[in-house]
């Protein structure tokens, strides 16, 4: 078979939009060492504003161009600002910092002055001209992105290899202290590439919109995102050519793909297969350059973490600790009784989700690997749960599910071995595409190469009903039981976890993560732990999926919505990093808030955006944090009520460290009682 | 290779099962090379360590100090030669293996894990010895509560005999570097070494606590009963610790015997220690240094007299 020229030239320029996205993720991560997901969405603003521009006022295209792309600058350079308060903070926290900006940046293109009165026009193109290949048409859009990219790229790589502002930026990318010490100007180093980074993406913005039939276009979606990464990684995060170059190959491989499978039903699953496996060719094959340089990074990112408190060992904030969580799970597990159908099925959702939360926790908190797949591992446990869960016991299944998940949970995590921290974002973003596109919503695909069908999702997911089974004789088919029994296992995943964190596991992987030499001649077998944290957060997310197919009772393409995952990873963060509670605490506001007080979805995105970024520039520990500061209060208060009762004089209320009946072991205790401290003797052990 | 007696402070470890030998080991190093490159960090280094014995390993920056020890714990490929701890050839052994075999690492950064607190950090060090799978744990069944009960009592002997307690739960990032050295070592009781590799134990320290180093480490060697590999630039620390000093330059040895051997070896004194004394004197006149020094808490400034062991006691920025 002969390659058409014109699909090659189509891919080709499809390939210039995400070579641009990638060398705009490249652009901010050589500063700022974050991939960007708001990269996408720091030009749209500009990009529908330039609809406006033109079409309700009547500018001349060029001048509402500049107009445009002068205000993606800004919005870049604010962005900047913004995020520059999470200078010191753990990379993962700035790169969740960027899901909600980009989120806030979305609700901006729907506010009245920038929002065209008609959406539904035709996107405007300066020049008019086309041309044929074969029968192919190209479109003047099509023709001003193969124009306009390619001279965008190079004059940005001349600004950066010719320019001191690229000199600077080169060095902050190095080493930033080093840079700051010899006269860099860090910060404004990064604002520079952040305002670079949104003209950028207006500019991608302007040549990809006249492809859509709105102008309003939505957050760089998630496949999208993952074909700019992949040409980022390509370029190994730093070169911005390779970058660009690896763009437009990516664009020409997914065209041809698309051509050469023309089976309607199995065609996009394959091609999702294809794609995820070159994403970790690419990752593997990077690792190597991947690494240079980031150990620094990464140390620096978890050497800040979230461990801002700790429990103190005093018993009576114990006390006061489990009375709140036995009072509110009492609580909620009396809600069923009174809220209606609908709440109680929220109930089940919620509860579900915190379990989720939990598995990141384990995963992100304690071993520092960022997953933005892990709708994939939960849509495993789904699936299982749709092809047996009506021939086992529902006991049996969620452990067997769990257990299946880990399995696949440490395939993927494989590549962990070789890269660390943020590149695992990538690979399990690729890994939840997948799932959702080949494995769930088509019932069979091709595997490349052999040729061989695998036929693992359902026949017709979205009328299939998966009907819940009962435990130990309750049926469990009304809602309100579902809700009990999704609550039940919510409390044995907190417990379990629970466990883990307090009796070992969890300071293995934490030991690992902070410094895998040591550990290793300590003799903690550092691959095996790092596997470790992948089946036990595969195991949770595998029968939370179990759980979650039989709540909804059926699939469509959209249960496993890569976002999703996104929405945990928020959740988690939200909630606090490495905190139970917290990950509880997340689930709640983040699924529970829009459910309960908004229906709309820009409401949602509100209480979920906006709200994810003020947690964190202002709350660094997360909800966590806040719980844990009333409960310090209420210990106070309790110690007040008792002192006043037994007729002592009452201590005062600044906080749990003045705590008459403190353990020694106190660390704010002991801080403060430094004369006196035990002289340094090394006694037999 | 035939077994060679611990020479050392005879302790009786026959009640400790999980050891599977005890005493100090000996180490042989045979024609080592590891090279980065094109560069030989080790180049042919062929030296024996006595079991029960402290070796000083002294040389310039960029001799390949470091990285002997490196090759040692395993961390980097040899290009060439062999090691042999008491009979056992290393290379049958990856890192996490060789703690089992009693070789114990530390290091020069001293980064140990800046989110564990000093109590998971000696946890830690009992889990390498008594491993309980993860499955039991989250069953919570009777060994494994049994096994996480022995530990804590075991790290709670060491954490009051090193006077941690107040740090207890104080996470690693926000000790002061001192404080973190005498983490690091009760780490290093816990770990029951038969061979310690000690990555210049008393750098980031001030000079006075580094003198009170002297009488601590040598009763680290006592308790520990171990061999002792010791890097380190504090050359009057080192002749006055150790029973053989070893002097390397790029990557070879050029000076090795005993401390006043090397004392007057001219191509140690041309390779490292110079013709001038200040080199010498940097801990003081050796014989100052060989009476027990006066520890001082930091935090105070109060001087707190005690035995022979005494170091300086831990302190804490926060604090």
């Amino acid at each position: 078979m002969s390659l058409p020229p014109s699909v090659v030239l189509e891919g080709a320029i499809l390939g210039l939009d995400y070579g641009l996205l990638a060398v705009g993720l490249v652009l901010i991560y050589r500063t700022s060492r974050i991939v960007n997901f708001a990269q996408g969405q720091l030009g749209v603003v500009a990009a529908v504003f330039l609809v406006k521009l033109y079409y309700d006022f009547g500018f001349n295209y060029w001048i509402a161009l500049v107009i445009a792309v002068a205000l993606a600058a800004a919005v870049g350079a604010l962005s900047e600002l913004v995020l520059r308060r999470l200078f010191n903070r753990p990379r993962v926290i700035v790169m969740v910092a960027t899901i909600g900006l980009s989120q806030v940046l979305f609700l901006f293109t729907v506010f009245p002055f920038i929002r065209p009165k008609k959406l539904y026009r035709a996107f405007p193109v300066p020049i008019d001209w086309t041309f044929h290949i074969g029968t192919f048409l190209f479109s003047p859009g099509e023709v001003l992105t193969l124009i306009v990219a390619p001279v965008v790229v190079i004059a940005l790589a001349a600004f950066i290899r010719l320019s001191s502002w690229g000199l600077a930026m080169r060095a902050t990318a190095e080493n930033a202290e080093s840079a700051r010490l010899s006269g860099v100007w860090v910060r404004r180093t990064s604002t520079v590439a952040w305002t670079l980074a949104g003209a950028l993406s207006a500019v991608t913005a302007v040549l990809a919109s006249p492809s859509q039939t709105s102008a309003l276009t939505q957050v760089l979606s998630p496949d999208l995102l993952l074909l700019a990464l992949l040409a980022a990684l390509i370029g190994g995060m730093v070169s911005l050519p390779v970058a660009f170059v690896a763009g437009i190959g990516v664009g020409v491989v997914l065209d041809l793909l698309q051509w050469n499978i023309t089976n309607p039903s199995t065609g996009p699953a394959t091609v999702e297969l294809i794609l995820f496996l070159l994403l970790l060719g690419a990752l593997l094959v990077r690792a190597a350059s991947l690494q240079k340089g980031a150990r620094v990074g990464e140390r620096s990112s978890w050497a800040m973490g979230t461990a801002a408190f700790r429990t103190t060992g005093d018993a009576l904030r114990k006390r006061v600790g489990w009375s709140g969580v036995i009072l509110t799970f009492t609580g909620v597990a009396l809600l069923p009784f009174v809220v209606g159908v609908g709440h109680s099925f929220l109930m089940s959702q919620i509860c579900i989700y915190g379990v989720i939360a939990l598995s990141l926790t384990v995963l992100t908190g304690w071993s520092g690997q960022v997953s933005l797949g892990q709708f994939g591992f939960v849509a495993v446990g789904a699936d299982i749960a749709a092809h047996i869960g009506s021939s086992l016991p529902i006991v049996l299944l969620l452990p067997l599910a769990g257990a299946a998940t880990a399995v696949v949970s440490v395939l993927v995590g494989l590549t962990a071995l070789r890269i660390r921290g943020l590149y695992l974002a990538v690979s399990t973003l690729g890994f939840a595409l997948f799932m959702q596109t080949s494995v769930l919503a088509t019932p069979c695909f091709t595997l490349p190469l052999i040729h061989r069908t695998i036929c693992s999702g359902l026949p017709n997911p979205e009328s299939t009903l998966i009907s819940r089974p009962s435990l130990f004789g309750l049926n469990l088919s009304s809602e309100q039981a579902f809700a009990w029994f999704s609550l039940g296992v919510l409390v044995l995943s907190a417990l379990m976890v629970r466990v883990w964190r307090d009796r070992g596991v969890a300071r293995r992987l934490i030991a690992v993560r902070d410094n895998e030499i040591a550990a290793g001649s300590a003799g903690i077998p550092v691959v095996r732990t790092k596997l470790l944290a992948f089946a036990l957060s595969g195991f949770m997310a595998g029968y939370a999926g179990v759980c979650l197919a039989f709540a909804t009772e059926r699939f469509s393409t959209n249960t496993f919505d890569p976002s999703f995952s996104i929405l945990v990873v928020s959740m988690v963060v939200i909630g606090g990093l490495d905190s139970i509670p917290g990950a509880l605490l997340g689930a709640l506001y983040l699924e529970g808030l829009p459910a309960i007080f908004g229906s709309t979805p820009t409401v949602e995105f509100l209480t979920s955006g906006a709200g994810l970024l003020a947690f964190i520039l202002y709350l660094p520990g997360g909800m966590a944090q806040l719980l844990h500061q009333f409960g310090d209060l209420v210990t106070a208060g309790v110690t007040n009520l008792r002192a006043r009762r037994s007729g002592a004089p009452p201590s005062d209320t600044s906080g749990a460290s003045d705590l008459p009946s403190a353990d020694p072991a106190s660390p704010r205790q002991g801080q403060r009682s430094a004369a006196g401290a035990g002289a340094l003797s090394v006694a037999d052990p | 290779m035939t077994d060679v007696a611990p020479t050392a402070v005879d302790h009786d470890r026959s009640h400790d099962p999980d050891a599977p030998r005890t005493g100090p080991a000996r180490l042989e190093i045979k024609e080592l090379a590891v090279a980065f490159g094109g560069l030989r960090a080790v180049d042919g280094v062929s030296l024996v360590v006595e079991a029960g014995s402290i070796v000083g390993l002294i040389g310039a920056n960029g001799s390949g100090k470091t990285t002997l020890l490196d090759a040692v714990s395993g961390l980097v490929p040899l290009s060439g030669g062999r090691l042999f701890l008491d009979d056992a050839d290393l290379a049958d052994y990856i890192p996490e293996e060789r703690s089992r075999l009693g070789i114990v690492r530390s290091f020069q950064d001293c980064r140990l894990y800046p989110e564990l607190t000093v109590e998971d950090t000696l946890m830690l060090c009992e889990d390498a010895r008594r491993r309980v799978g993860v499955l039991s744990t989250t069953l919570q069944m009777p060994w494994a509560r049994r096994s996480e009960r022995e530990k804590r009592k075991a790290i709670d002997g060491v954490i009051a005999s090193f006077g941690l307690e107040r740090f207890r739960l104080h996470t690693t990032a926000h000790l002061s570097t001192g404080t973190r050295r005498v983490v690091d070592l009760a780490s290093i009781v816990l770990a029951n070494p038969r061979l310690l590799l000690l990555d210049e134990p008393t750098a980031g320290i001030a000079q006075r606590e580094a003198e009170a180093f002297i009488p601590l480490l040598r009763r680290l060697h006592e308790v520990t009963d171990s061999t002792i590999l010791l890097v380190e630039h504090d050359v009057p620390l080192v002749f006055e610790l150790c029973s053989n000093v070893v002097v390397m330059q790029t990557g070879e040895v050029v000076a090795a015997g005993t401390p006043d051997e090397v004392r007057r070896d001219p191509r140690a004194l041309a390779a490292y220690l110079g013709a001038s004394d200040e080199a010498l004197n940097v801990s003081g006149p050796l014989a100052a240094a060989s009476t027990p020094a006066v520890p001082r808490d930091e935090a105070s400034g109060e001087a707190a007299s005690g035995e022979a062991a005494s170091g300086g006691a831990p302190s804490d920025e926060g604090g």
